[in-house]
């Protein structure tokens, strides 16, 4: 279960995902409170899922590949979404290659290379979506390199730093 | 009849034109540049040529090489690039080429639009008052007394331009200098002659069109008119035929007055006779456009005639296939302009790649388009995407059929102006039909999206949906035991 924060038109709303155990496209989703079913169609590649079916009302769907603009029938709304679980570093190898888990800007270095890091220490932020993602340490160990500079802009996936 | 055409244009227009040609049995040579190689006129026509020259679709040299090279019998310019150069003409001519289009003379005469209405002045039609402004170098006073004699408002027109560009209306004496400024740069720009004129602006005022249709045996005919009054920059974003602002009367007036029009001038193959028609029900003249017209189709429905078949059978020679008393003008018929543009943005042009393109179909639907899904949407050319075009057989019917229509159509990859149509044909002037030229003056596109509180709902658990699935995807791949061990405790940064 997902828990999110998502701002339309500056009004913020609460809402938790929790994707169906039986059912694939399917998720339960409140907002504000409220239960709501969404389906996506094409489940199984999110590249084309532009159309979806809340409860019995389907909706063809837009969002700017940044998701700060959504486009419905009704018109275009500005969006902001804030993930309430913190992006961590979940490094693609147990050693310890920062890889970015997701595409954004790097607005802060927090240790240098050669600095010695306990486990969970923070390394560096990634912003992507309006939000800030603090990437950590999973292991304990010293900064071997930092392969990214301030105001660099990441591909997901890109190696970001390392700790040996 | 040819058996071979080129199709000296690109895009839907040249679309349009291959189709038919491929009706009829004739074999087509479509153009391309590097831009717009995946174009689909490109991947329709039966042999294709790739042009080199910076002019492109202009550049009547290469244009005639490829003809002679691939033995094409008769050329189809399509409308604009090289549609109403008279030089081009006579050069289709001595390479025994035969032009898809009116003759050098005729075109020439029309271009020159002042000329073109004091013809039409003397037949005893009303024109605008106009002024020439000869002298490209003419002195302010010069400009500002033939100005005063036209009267305010006016607009500064190229002598030479058309497809509405290089006009600039100007409203009082004191942006005269500078629009005729302005005027006169863009127009040596587009059209390499700076020569300009005044004419009184009539408004608010209905802009007409009536389409006809002459052979080389003496036959003129019209396929109605239609009301082009909702212009943006010039252009026409949405026509309807019949126009919603005459009575029969005026209706049959305006008719005659185009045939005779076209015979004054010894009009052949198609054309557009057009006037403004001012407050008080006068129709004055304005020109005469001597090729197919990007809304053509609307007569074409209205009608049930397809006028660029009418087009090749007049160069060929033989006539129109209908006598007038044969044409049956049946219901209505509307089109919209869609173009690639972004009406929440200033409608900055979208060019990029379709990767949904659908077009809304079903009964008397059409959609004219070089568009499909994979293709490349060029920055370099015209905006325009597709021309959406309904037919019903009452105006009612057809705005909700236009309406539907638009709902239908779905297009990502690009913005397009799809928004804009759905709410000029939902507001109250539109669906009365009592709109005019101010219309599209006063409209504003509402960028703000009112939403119940339950559709509102579902745009956040769609987002969030969406978001949690992008994510998803984004996720490299990790092993058990590695999930364990990270921290899930991390504080917030503060904003």
């Amino acid at each position: 279960m997902h828990k999110l924060t998502i701002i339309i038109e500056n009004k913020p709303h609460e809402v938790e995902v929790t994707p169906s155990r039986t059912t694939p496209g399917e998720y339960a989703v409140i907002v504000d409170g409220e239960p709501r079913t969404v389906f996506v169609p094409d489940y199984d590649n999110p590249e084309l899922a532009d159309w979806m079916i809340v409860d019995d009302r389907p909706y063809e769907l837009l969002f700017s590949p940044d998701m700060r603009v959504a486009q419905i029938y009704t018109g275009r709304y500005d969006v902001q979404v804030r993930d309430k679980e913190v992006g961590t570093a979940r490094p693609a190898s147990g050693d310890g290659r920062i890889k970015a888990p997701i595409p954004g800007l790097v607005t802060h270095l927090h240790v240098e290379p050669g600095q010695l890091v306990e486990v969970g220490q923070p390394l560096l932020v990634l912003e992507a979506m309006k939000m800030e993602n603090e990437i950590r340490s999973p292991i304990r160990g010293a900064v071997h390199q930092i392969a990214v500079k301030l105001g660099q802009s990441v591909t997901l996936g890109e190696l970001m730093a390392e700790i040996r | 009849m040819f058996k071979k055409i080129l199709i000296a244009n690109r895009g839907e227009i040249a679309t349009r034109i291959i189709r038919t040609c491929r009706e009829m049995g004739i074999l087509t040579v479509a153009l391309y540049t590097a831009a717009d190689r995946d174009s689909l006129h490109v991947r329709l026509a039966d042999e294709v040529r790739m042009l080199h020259s910076p002019n492109r679709y202009g550049d009547a040299d290469e244009v005639l090489a490829i003809a002679k090279a691939t033995g094409a019998e008769a050329i189809h310019p399509g409308y604009g690039f090289l549609a109403e150069e008279a030089g081009f003409v006579e050069r289709c001519a001595a390479e025994g080429i035969v032009f898809i289009g009116p003759s050098p003379a005729v075109i020439r005469t029309l271009r020159n639009k002042m000329e073109a209405m004091e013809t039409v002045k003397r037949a005893g039609y009303r024109v605008p008052l106009y002024a020439d402004l000869t002298d490209a170098g003419a002195d302010e006073a010069g400009l500002l007394r033939a100005a005063a004699e036209v009267g305010y408002p006016l607009v500064v027109k190229s002598a030479r331009g058309g497809r509405g560009r290089g006009a600039r209306v100007v409203m009082r004496a004191d942006k005269l200098v500078e629009a005729a400024r302005a005027a006169r740069h863009e127009a040596e720009l587009i059209y390499g002659d700076d020569h300009l004129f005044l004419e009184k602006v009539v408004a608010p005022s209905h802009y007409l069109a009536v389409q006809v249709l002459a052979d080389a045996h003496g036959n003129v005919v019209h396929l109605g008119e239609r009301e082009g009054s909702l212009l943006r920059h010039n252009q026409k974003l949405i026509e309807e035929s019949p126009s919603p602002s005459l009575n029969d009367t005026q209706r049959t007036a305006i008719w005659q007055a185009a045939v005779d029009i076209a015979r004054l001038f010894n009009f052949q193959n198609t054309g557009a006779v057009e006037f403004l028609v001012d407050g008080a029900g006068n129709f004055h003249f304005t020109e005469m456009k001597a090729r197919i017209q990007i809304e053509h189709g609307v007569s074409e429905m209205i009608s049930g005639m397809d006028i660029v078949r009418e087009q090749i059978r007049i160069a060929a020679g033989e006539p129109v296939s209908r006598t007038q008393d044969q044409i049956r003008l049946e219901g209505w018929a509307m089109q919209c302009r869609i173009n690639a543009e972004d009406p929440w943005n200033d409608y900055l042009p979208s060019p990029g790649r379709l990767t949904r393109f659908r077009i809304p179909q079903g009964p008397s639907v059409r959609v004219d388009t070089y568009g499909y899904v994979g293709c490349a949407i060029p920055e370099r050319f015209d905006p325009l995407l597709a021309n959406l075009l309904v037919r019903a057989s009452d105006r009612a019917m057809c705005i909700s059929r236009l309406r539907r229509a638009l709902m239908e159509f779905r297009v990502v990859g690009v913005q397009t102006n799809v928004a804009l149509h759905k709410q000029i044909i939902q507001h109250p002037a539109f669906v009365s039909g009592k709109y005019d030229t101010n219309f599209m003056a006063r409209f504003r596109f509402d960028v703000s999206a009112t939403t119940s509180q339950e559709v509102c709902r579902d745009l956040v658990a769609m987002t969030a949906v969406t978001y949690l699935l992008r994510r998803r995807v984004g996720e490299p791949v990790v092993p058990e035991r590695v999930k364990s061990g990270w921290h899930r405790s991390a504080r917030r940064l503060p904003s």
